[in-house]
């Protein structure tokens, strides 16, 4: 089977991306520069986490709304226990993750268990786990970030690289391989796409929801970790502008927000897309308030892109 | 005989105050093909739940060969060998034909990665026996409606299914595809499956079946007969045939009153041709048919929801044009109660007082626009006392009472509604005689006060019990009318003869061009 490079879900976003890269290039050369290239990359690798957390809940059909305050609680944690408890990073951070674990866990309990919606139970537990973060830190952020984790969240590994790429795409091929090939990856498909069928084909559908908000919850609390070495501080308000983008780049992917369709390398160009786009509008001086508009207006062009292109299946003629 | 691969002994089925199954026994043999029949609200779809392991029989035994068999829940049936091809799909639109066809073995690692190269492999020899030329890595979202069929059956195969169930399977298919269906289904029959065939077009089961089982209100009223031994008119009877006293009712003299709705020379994209009829005030016109024959299509094309090629709609003797439900129910003043109450009659998480006030929240806002909650109830709570709906309180979410409350209170929302021309489609499937009469006896007094009715419904002794008239349809078309004259038996041989009479004329006609 020989599959048309153009007919993969992430040729349009690959396009897309590609397109605009090189328009603002022409137009601004200094976009080329090393260290535009890497802040830029910077910018990706954490906003994909952030993304893929959104994702993985988007495959089964359901939305997370407390994937910031998830994230932010896990980041301010992983600070926190360094500068207070001094604790090696390697250890906080997998305390940390443990802390991102533990809250979708509670996510995925409450929705799979009793059946209420996604959307309400992560708005309590938004509430929830902000509430635990402010209580920890005081509203202050934790300013004593070992020297290891600054260089690792700031240095490169050659040209505009930077290091956190690294977990980044380490993640992303991990979960293609989870989406395309793991039997568990291929059931959150299997749930968000029909349900009923799934179950009927002994699926079981609370176990899966379990599942795919375990590892939204890991996954913020990833990218909370990545953007505490990037900042080198715990600010208590990390997370709190996640939620638009954490939607908006699965959606310029492609992911049906009903369920059973999601791209992770699709949405690594929808990252990809609005990082691009945020930073014309600064390197053109633009003011920044305007990315906000702009990411709005971008959800919109792609979902009423999606809706176009499910319009057009329809309609072809079946074979 | 071969021997019996399946086997319902006495089940019966209670839900809160209906008796949807009572003492049903069925037997499916080997290498054979059995027939379920039944109008609406019979019962089929509860005896497929209980042999699928949806639900569990209240009495009686399920047997799977000469071993009695427990089904607590939908894996248990497919273990046991029981496989189902639904009406709505029960694929994963997304994933490709090899890996739905996989899916639902529990041998599975849930995290050693799947071989896809070895799943189309495994996949194929049972798509070779149907006779398909699919390729099993293509998605199924890009097959066709019969194709996807054909996949369910597969996969069903693919499961060791030696009793496969097909509810409705032709519903969507066309001739072609349905005869393409039938070969495989001979083929299947030739290999030692048993196989049950739910369907409503006659004809097909006639042609494929070799026993027939009938299920009319619950109970058998035909178990296991040959199908050589039965005519169509044969199974209409059974289906249909009922020995009861029909309540007598006053008559009305509507022929004095004006026309409220007529139609003139209809025909619509759903297929009706040259559909002539009119509803007079303060008269019950039915529409008999069986299922299938057009009655709830013309319904909904007059509510708006389906567009003419021909001929006019006129109300109160004066052509309109109707666009739309809210177009009907407002400038028109029709309503329609449909047959589906769950999907497209009530909003079963709302409460009663919000489902039955729903029409009329137009009209009883006040001058600001404000809805206010006491005008919604001074105009709903009426109709609700005089339908006796029981309910522990006007707040109580529709979908936690029963359906026969439930179908009183999708028609009180019209009743408040005021409307004079009020559709209603089989208003008395699946609930209980108590309710039943209550709804009849509604549909009367409206009628007496001047409401014009037009009435569907498959349950030949409601009809006769509450229409004026009685027209009949058949493949979309007005067969004729006939007057009522309460006597049950010549009526349903009168109209039994209006829809025989229209098949076998079909039937010579194809016979002709052919």
């Amino acid at each position: 089977m020989t599959r048309n490079l153009f007919q993969s879900d992430w040729a349009t976003p690959m396009l897309v991306a590609l397109t605009i890269g090189l328009l603002i290039s022409l137009f601004n050369p200094a976009f080329l520069a090393t260290f535009n290239l890497q802040v830029l990359l910077e910018a990706v690798s954490i906003n994909v986490l952030i993304a893929l957390s959104q994702m993985v809940i988007i495959a089964i059909g359901q939305m997370n709304l407390s994937v910031g305050a998830l994230g932010g609680l896990a980041a301010v944690v992983f600070a926190g226990l360094m500068e207070v408890f001094g604790l090696p990073p390697a250890l906080a951070g997998a305390l940390a993750l443990g802390v991102g674990l533990a809250g979708g866990l509670f996510n995925g309990v409450l929705i799979g268990m009793t059946g209420i919606s996604a959307f309400v139970i992560t708005l309590a537990t938004l509430s929830i786990f902000k509430g635990l973060n402010l209580a920890i830190t005081q509203a202050q952020p934790f300013y004593e970030i070992p020297d290891a984790v600054k260089s690792f969240g700031n240095e490169t590994l050659f040209g505009p690289f930077p290091i956190i790429l690294v977990p980044a795409a380490v993640i992303v091929v991990l979960m293609v391989v989870f989406f395309n090939r793991i039997p568990v990856g291929r059931w959150l498909l299997a749930v968000g796409g029909n349900a009923h069928s799934a179950e009927l084909s002994g699926i079981s559908i609370t176990r899966t929801v379990i599942v795919a908000h375990c590892l939204s919850g890991v996954l913020a609390a990833s990218a909370g970790i990545l953007l505490v070495a990037r900042l080198q501080l715990g600010q208590p308000t990390i997370g709190d502008d996640w939620l638009i983008m954490s939607f908006a780049a699965p959606i310029i992917g492609g992911a049906i927000l009903s369920g059973g369709h999601v791209s992770t390398v699709a949405t690594v160009f929808g990252v990809l897309i609005v990082a691009q786009i945020t930073q014309a509008l600064v390197l053109f001086h633009i003011d920044p308030f305007f990315v906000q508009v702009v990411l709005g207006l971008m959800i919109l062009a792609a979902v009423g892109a999606n809706q176009l292109r499910d319009l057009r299946l329809q309609r072809a003629p079946q074979e | 005989m071969t021997e019996i691969a399946f086997e319902t002994r006495s089940v019966s089925k209670f839900f809160p105050g209906v008796k949807a199954l009572q003492n049903v026994s069925i037997q499916m043999r080997s290498g054979s093909i059995h027939a379920l029949l039944g109008e609406n609200g019979a019962g089929k779809s509860t005896l497929i739940k209980l042999i699928t392991g949806v639900y569990r029989p209240d009495e009686g035994q399920l047997f799977a060969g000469a071993q009695e068999v427990h089904f607590n829940r939908p894996h248990d049936a497919i273990a046991a060998g029981v496989g189902v091809v639904h009406q709505e799909r029960n694929l994963i639109p997304r994933f490709s034909v090899a890996e739905n066809m996989a899916m639902g073995q529990t041998t599975i690692d849930p995290l050693k990665p799947i071989d896809f190269r070895r799943l189309n492999e495994l996949a194929e020899p049972w798509l070779d026996m149907l006779g398909l030329s699919i390729d099993p890595a293509i998605q199924v979202s890009r097959l066709s409606v019969a194709q996807m069929q054909m996949v369910e059956i597969a996969k069903a195969l693919s499961q060791r299914t030696r009793v496969l169930l097909l509810d409705e399977p032709t519903a969507s298919l066309t001739p072609t595809e349905s005869q393409a269906l039938f070969d495989v289904l001979h083929r299947l029959r030739a290999d030692g499956v048993s196989m049950m065939f739910v369907s409503h077009k006659l004809e097909e089961v006639q042609e494929i079946c070799d026993t027939v089982s009938v299920l009319r209100d619950g109970v058998n009223a035909g178990e296991n007969i040959p199908m050589r031994d039965l005519q169509r008119k044969d199974l209409i009877r059974l289906m249909i045939g009922r020995d009861e006293t029909i309540p007598e009712a006053r008559r009305r003299q509507a022929s004095a009153q004006s026309v409220a709705l007529e139609l003139r020379d209809l025909s619509t994209s759903f297929g009706h041709r040259n559909v002539s009829l009119d509803v007079r005030r303060g008269e019950i016109v039915g529409l008999y048919g069986l299922i299938g024959a057009g009655r709830t299509e013309l319904a909904k094309t007059i509510m708006g929801l389906g567009a003419l090629t021909g001929g006019e709609i006129l109300r109160d003797g004066a052509p309109v044009t109707i666009t739309s439900p809210t177009d009907a129910l407002h400038r028109h003043r029709i309503g329609y109660v449909s047959e589906n109450r769950k999907d497209e009659g009530l909003i079963l998480d709302h409460s009663v007082l919000e489902n039955a006030g729903i029409t009329i929240w137009r009209r009883s806002a006040n001058r600001l626009g404000w809805l206010s909650r006491s005008g919604v109830r001074m105009r709903t709570v009426p109709f609700l006392d005089r339908l006796a709906v029981k309910t522990p309180s006007l707040h109580q979410k529709v979908g936690n009472l029963s359906g026969g409350n439930q179908q009183k209170i999708a028609m009180a929302k019209w009743l408040a509604a005021g409307v004079d021309v009020l559709i209603v489609d089989e208003p008395t499937v699946g609930i209980d005689v108590k309710s039943k009469a209550y709804l009849h006896q509604l549909l009367r007094e409206l009628a007496d006060d001047g409401t014009a009715v037009l009435l569907i419904t498959s349950d030949l002794p409601e009809m006769i019990s509450l229409a004026d008239r009685i027209l009949v349809m058949d493949e979309f078309i007005l067969k004729g009318a006939v007057a009522n004259t309460r006597d049950y038996k010549a009526m349903s041989q009168s109209v039994m003869e209006h829809i025989h009479h229209s098949t076998d004329e079909l039937r010579q006609a194809q016979a002709a061009s052919a």
